[in-house]
């Protein structure tokens, strides 16, 4: 699903080169949930950006579906951001005085959705994370794994194909952040492809794939038994 | 639709989150708009062309027929004497032409009434189809011969009478009968190009119109612009102003096509000639055929002042639309996070620019009502400190669609740069600060 071939990022100011990504080369099957660790610095969120589009990258191959994404336009990858990634940050990055639902309407208002199909995907996302009843909230009237839920809410009502999350706990409490990481498990399962940057060894184990970032190379990629099949 | 008035709503979401800044950015650009508004309307009435499908048809003509020789000043007088006018007027190829002066007098109803004082208009039957007078009721003097009748203007019947329909009604016109012929509708030709020789084209309208032979009969001298070559004295108007040197007569005619004001134009230069070889004319040949759309300039009557105006208050619009962008810029770049989340979540630019336009179009309504506002409060202070410009003040239909259309441009203009600024940034830095 996702290939990168000799992917390479460099930061440049007026004095210093920074290589973040040096020749990066990562293949990611369709319904994998990969974790993305390392140091600080190491490149693990650039990489994500990367593989959102959010960023760009100075040389090698980023193919999707088996198709470069290498010269497309801006709007082309807008178009794809919206009908195939699915991105959660880690300070939620929600519309603070926008209602829930209405900041889980945003990806689809932008793909043109008709009002009772967008109607129905929010309400479907809201009810897969336990949101339903505090749509009309404010996100600030809700607790910060709650806001996480609903930026989860935000990715999957478009039915992405990948979820892009980018330390996705950093600010929750431990009992907040497994709720969370079950919700990425649920979704995972129901066959959404999820990269996800993490410091938490426990929660890199619990993905089913370890991709070890260290000084802008790949270091290390471990596989692990899925947990439902260790819990099995 | 459904999406527009999303954006429109998400428009007022970011006016809400800064409001000061946004009331400070209308007000900005309001006072610019407005004060450039104020002036826009005075350039353009007084510049704009009363008659524009006749203007290049009516034609001003002036002869150097002086009795002296012309050594230093040669410049061909813009009043013609009753004499000339009588030669001009032997000619069939105009399509209309009337010679007309304007003069004061007092009119009322009956010797025991207060006098009311009018500006009269004495002229000939073709003025009123020249100028496409329009008549509400009576019909125009049927020639140009002596006739005490006079025709008043609506505003002045009116006045005189508190009603419109008053043919037949006698009045007194400086003690002396006349009987009301027509009343005028509502017309007010602005600038008065006609007049325009005497730098009288941004005044009022006549009140009452007079038959020339008429005038004459009654010894009005004109009250704007006459010229003399003889010591006669010219009180005696009706007896001496025909056949002496008195020049006061303006004379336009209607030459509808070139070949048309060609033999006009020879005519002119043939009569010059004859009264030349006739002894009569010391001067060089110098006439003028001067076009009514270039009267003004020809007779230097544009206002520098309002010139000068004009140009102080378009730099101010300038500096104004600078803040007024600057102001905006701020708010964009602090509502960026905003911008990239909705390109990280799928927003296109172009769906963007339509956001965009949802502000611009809030932006120009608001600033459209302040800018309004300000302009009407700026002509009336204007108004107030010039009151002869007050008949420029006006703003018609044309008038107001191109002031709407000049603050929507502005309103684009202020939201364009930032916008854009803020929808072009990377995204991965932008969703981080």
């Amino acid at each position: 699903m996702i290939t990168l071939t000799n992917l390479s990022k460099i930061f440049r100011t007026e004095l210093i080169e920074t290589h973040a990504l040096r020749e990066v080369n990562l293949h990611v099957e369709e319904g994998e949930f990969a974790a993305l660790t390392g140091p600080s610095g190491s490149g693990k969120s650039t990489l994500l950006n990367i593989l959102g589009t959010l960023e760009s990258f100075d040389s090698g191959d980023y193919l999707l579906d088996g198709k470069s994404i290498n010269g497309l336009s801006d709007s082309a990858l807008s178009k794809l951001r919206n009908e195939k990634i699915g991105f959660i940050f880690q300070g939620f990055n929600l519309i603070k005085d926008y209602s829930i639902y209405d900041n889980i309407e945003l990806p689809l208002r932008y793909r043109g959705l008709k009002p009772a199909e967008r109607k129905q995907r929010i309400e479907h996302a809201l009810e897969l994370v336990g949101l339903h009843a505090r749509r009309h909230y404010l996100p600030s009237q809700l607790s910060g794994g709650q806001q996480q839920r609903v930026a989860i809410a935000r990715a999957i009502a478009g039915k992405p194909r990948i979820l892009l999350a980018d330390e996705p706990t950093g600010n929750l409490d431990s009992l907040m952040a497994r709720q969370v990481m079950e919700l990425l498990e649920q979704i995972n399962q129901q066959g959404c492809t999820i990269l996800m940057v993490t410091h938490d060894p426990d929660q890199a184990r619990r993905a089913g794939r370890n991709i070890q970032i260290i000084d802008g190379q790949l270091h290390d990629s471990t596989l692990y038994e899925p947990l439902a099949a260790q819990s099995a | 639709m459904e999406q527009f008035i999303y954006y429109l709503k998400v428009s007022f979401k970011g006016i809400k989150r800064a409001p000061l800044p946004y009331a400070l950015t209308i007000f900005i650009l309001s006072v610019g708009l407005g004060v450039f508004f104020a002036n826009a309307t005075f350039y353009y009435q007084l510049n704009r062309d009363p008659l524009p499908q006749k203007s290049d048809k009516l034609f001003f003509p002036m002869l150097n027929l002086v009795p002296y020789e012309c050594s230093t000043d040669c410049k061909t007088p813009s009043v013609l004497s009753y004499n000339n006018v009588e030669k001009l007027s032997q000619t069939d190829i105009p399509t209309q032409a009337a010679a007309m002066y304007s003069a004061d007098g007092y009119l009322r109803q009956s010797a025991d009434q207060a006098p009311l004082p009018v500006s009269i208009r004495i002229t000939q039957r073709d003025f009123f189809s020249l100028f496409d007078v329009p008549v509400l009721h009576g019909s125009i003097w049927p020639d140009n011969s002596a006739r005490h009748e006079v025709i008043l203007t609506k505003s002045s019947a009116e006045k005189l009478f508190g009603r419109t329909n008053v043919i037949g009604e006698k009045l007194l016109l400086d003690d002396r009968n006349v009987t009301v012929a027509a009343v005028l509708d509502t017309w007010q030709m602005l600038p008065r190009l006609y007049d325009a020789n005497n730098r009288n084209h941004l005044s009022d309208a006549d009140d009452i119109y007079l038959p020339l032979e008429t005038g004459y009969d009654m010894n009005y001298l004109s009250n704007s612009q006459s010229q003399t070559f003889d010591d006669t004295d010219y009180r005696q108007l009706s007896t001496q102003g025909r056949t002496g040197a008195l020049h006061q007569l303006q004379y336009w005619v209607q030459l509808d096509t070139p070949a048309q004001q060609q033999r006009y134009w020879q005519f002119m230069a043939n009569l010059v000639q004859d009264e030349k070889a006739a002894g009569r004319h010391p001067s060089a040949p110098n006439n003028q055929l001067v076009a009514m759309r270039n009267i003004v300039s020809y007779f230097g009557g544009e206002s520098s002042d309002i010139k000068a105006f004009a140009l102080v208050t378009l730099l101010f619009l300038l500096v104004c639309l600078f803040n007024a962008s600057h102001l905006s810029l701020n708010r964009y770049l602090s509502n960026q996070y905003e911008f990239s989340l909705r390109r990280a979540l799928g927003a296109n630019r172009s769906q963007l620019q339509l956001q965009m336009l949802a502000d611009v179009l809030l932006m120009a309504i608001f600033t459209i009502i302040g800018a309004l506002i300000t302009g009407f409060a700026g002509i009336k202070l204007m108004n107030q400190l010039l009151p002869a410009n007050s008949l420029f003040s006006n703003w018609d239909l044309p008038l107001l669609l191109s002031l709407l259309a000049i603050a929507f441009v502005c309103s684009y203009l202020v939201t364009l740069y930032p916008s854009l600024r803020a929808s072009f940034g990377t995204l991965n830095q932008q969703l981080k600060e």
